[in-house]
């Protein structure tokens, strides 16, 4: 039994498919607070699906999320798919949880602090002042300090991802969820966002990082979940995975990556 | 007024308005092919005259397409109708003929749609010569094609090719354009369901019965255009929409 | 060049400016509202919501304004239960009937531009804003209405310089706009061209600040997308 007054968040058992394709065939996961867990797999294993399902940009049919102890009501539909129950419940726990997109996603009209700003100021309530406050503390803390009047179309991808960054820390986050967040980026401009994930995990973040980089996932991460079709095919600490893990399909894996890295 | 009566009214009999309404139908039709191609005629000079880099003759063709999409269409088509009778009353006059001339409510209704809607087509025209591919053109004139040649083999048909969506579009306002020359008096849709309205005191009947033919033609028009598009857009390579 | 008869015709032509430019106005603020009723309905899931609105566009965007007018001006006059009901001193009056009818055309236009709006709201940016809890409120209040307003000001403006165009028909239906002035000055005084010429002169004056307003509110508007002055 999971000890859950320590974990941050936990997933049991979910499920999705979208029409006849099952993606998620019965994924579970418990993460404790300062974990940093790498979820791998090539495309098609659901790994993206399965974080979405997580914050419920995608409903899972089946599965139990607790996020911080709190449970996500959920009901089951007459075609077999599910719902949730308390939307205001859907949104509180959203706001606890700090998405990182693969595609930035800033709002475009809006400048870098305002940005930042938008979700604690308008979904948490907090006041204009202190959030404005933190927000420049947080730009420079992601290194574009000097970037808070200017608009995402005028700075770099690697200044816009750790912009994102920020404004997902922004809203003081419990657990923050990364969607592949340097797979947009020019190579050249990965590196700088990694390092800031690096730091946000050396502070003792809960961070759940679908990713590719194997970097990251080898040297960052306190726990690797390699996923394969839609199921948890194997998962460790890092050093007994990269070392010699017992599963054939994820040594694969990870040769076909460093093919890839050339 | 009973069910019946409005029925008979609406049908080819002895009382029926039903082919007049048709005609009205097919005279609409005629008066907005007429005017949509003295609209391709004049969008065509005007569209060549922006393309051309010449500054005065681009000045006089914005200058034309700015203010014939700036004043109302009916404005217009008063402008030409009396305009042009003036016109000719005068040159009439001078030649001895007493009174009044007119311009048959045709060509002038058919001039003023034209006049406006080639206004519109310019655009269409220059944004679709833009649309060719530089290296079609420079593959052309590396063979040796003589620009007529070339203007009528290559940058003729593509223009009309990436023109048609929008001259669809253009087509189904000339059509409600056209209801405006129903002040000049010209036996068109508008003009008899207004005749029929007010002769069988019926306007609610008459109006929607002509409403509805303008509705057929229409969706007639959009399967139409459809069509032309989807055949000649059969060799572009579009993207995944 | 007879300049006192032209400065006459202006003067007589601006005396009806009021009524062409409250008829604007209206129709295009009714028209918007309703425009934007329509949209909601278009894009709301609701089966039969969606069919309405689509077969309403298809009938105002199908048919001929003019004929519209008089359906509306005409026709629903020679019905007794419209004379007896409550909106009679409304449906009466050639104003609000011009008002009405125009105001139901351009919704079924401007619906149509504000669903494209919509529609080219980066999915990315709604779903970052759904992740921070942003309820459906909020989401629309500060992402999807800005982002889609934007948008729209370009085709919108198109649309609003044909509503000015538009209003010229409320001559046909008794209404002494500019267009009815213009037509009186050349029926009573046999001048052809300079009463139409003014009147165009001011047709098109009144467009071309409406297009300048709309480009001014655009750049107001559009800091992001220029290039940035450091």
């Amino acid at each position: 039994m999971p000890d859950n007054e320590q974990s941050a968040i936990s997933v049991v058992n979910m499920r999705k498919r979208f029409g006849k394709l099952e993606v998620l065939k019965g994924i579970s996961l418990n993460a404790r607070e300062g974990d940093v867990i790498s979820i791998l797999g090539s495309s098609g294993s659901g790994k993206s699906t399965f974080l979405r399902c997580i914050n419920l940009l995608e409903i899972p049919d089946d599965g139990v999320v607790t996020v911080a102890g709190e449970t996500i009501k959920m009901r089951k539909k007459p075609d077999g798919t599910a719902e949730p129950v308390d939307h205001k419940q859907v949104d509180r726990i959203r706001s606890e949880l700090g998405m990182v997109f693969q595609s930035f996603n800033l709002w475009s009209h809006m400048t870098v602090l305002e940005n930042l700003i938008e979700a604690p100021v308008h979904v948490q309530k907090r006041p204009r002042a202190e959030c404005v406050e933190e927000a420049h503390a947080l730009l420079k803390k992601v290194g574009i300090g000097d970037k808070a009047d200017y608009y995402p179309a005028h700075m770099s991808g690697g200044q816009q991802q750790r912009a994102a960054i920020a404004r997902a820390l922004a809203m003081r986050p419990k657990v923050m969820l990364f969607d592949e967040p340097t797979s947009a980026l020019d190579p050249e401009l990965v590196g700088e966002v990694l390092r800031v994930m690096r730091a946000l995990a050396e502070e003792g973040r809960t961070m759940l990082v679908v990713t590719h980089e194997m970097s990251f996932a080898r040297d960052v991460s306190s726990r690797v979940m390699f996923l394969h079709q839609g199921l948890v095919e194997a998962e460790g600490p890092p050093a007994e995975l990269f070392g010699a893990s017992k599963s054939e399909r994820f040594r694969q894996f990870i040769s076909g990556q460093a093919h890839k890295a050339g | 007024m009973s069910f019946a009566d409005v029925i008979a009214q609406l049908g080819f009999g002895e009382r029926g308005w039903g082919l007049a309404l048709l005609e009205g139908a097919l005279m609409t039709l005629l008066v907005s092919i007429a005017g949509l191609l003295i609209g391709a005629a004049l969008g065509s000079l005007v569209a060549w005259s922006k393309l051309s880099g010449n500054i005065i003759s681009a000045a006089v063709g914005n200058a034309y397409a700015a203010i014939f999409r700036g004043v109302p269409e009916l404005l217009v088509v008063y402008f030409v109708y009396f305009g042009s009778s003036a016109l000719l009353t005068g040159l009439g006059n001078l030649i001895g003929i007493e009174g009044f001339v007119g311009v048959p409510p045709f060509a002038a209704g058919a001039l003023a749609v034209g006049i406006v809607s080639g206004a519109y087509q310019a655009e269409v025209y220059r944004g679709a010569y833009l649309a060719i591919a530089r290296g079609e053109l420079e593959a052309a004139k590396s063979v040796g094609m003589a620009r007529l040649l070339m203007f009528r083999r290559i940058i003729a048909p593509q223009v009309l090719r990436f023109a048609i969506p929008g001259l669809g579009n253009l087509w189904q306002v000339a059509l409600k354009d056209s209801s405006l020359i129903s002040v000049t008096g010209l036996a068109e849709l508008m003009r008899v369901s207004q005749v029929a309205a007010g002769s069988t005191r019926q306007p609610f009947v008459f109006y929607l019965a002509g409403g509805a033919l303008y509705l057929l033609l229409t969706t007639l028009s959009n399967r139409v255009f459809d069509k032309a598009e989807a055949r000649a857009t059969r060799g572009l390579r579009r993207a995944a929409s | 060049m007879d300049l006192p008869f032209i400065v006459d015709t202006f003067y007589r032509l601006m005396g009806a400016l009021p009524v062409t430019l409250s008829v604007w106005a209206l129709s295009v603020s009714i028209g918007g509202l309703l425009a934007m009723g329509l949209t909601w309905m278009r894009v709301s899931g609701s089966k039969p919501l969606e069919a309405f609105a689509r077969g309403y566009i298809f009938v105002f965007r199908g048919a001929p304004l003019l004929i519209q007018l008089f359906v509306i001006y005409y026709g629903l006059s020679s019905f007794a239960f419209v004379r007896a009901s409550i909106f009679w001193p409304f449906l009466r009056d050639a104003y609000s009937c011009a008002v009405l009818s125009l105001a139901l055309c351009t919704a079924a236009y401007s619906s149509e531009i504000f669903r494209g709006a919509l529609a080219a709201v980066p999915h990315g940016q709604v779903e970052a804003a759904k992740a921070c809890g942003m309820s459906r409120l909020t989401l629309f209040r500060r992402i999807i209405f800005p982002i889609a307003l934007r948008q729209a000001l370009p085709a919108y403006s198109t649309e609003v310089i044909s509503m000015t165009k538009a209003t010229a028909l409320v001559s046909l239906v008794t209404l002494w706009d500019m267009m009815s002035v213009a037509l009186k000055i050349r029926n009573d005084t046999l001048v052809t061209y300079t009463p139409l010429l003014v009147a165009g002169a001011i047709y098109f004056v009144l467009n071309f600040l409406i297009a300048r307003a709309f480009m001014a509110f655009e750049y107001y508007l559009s800091a992001h997308q220029r290039r940035r002055l450091v």
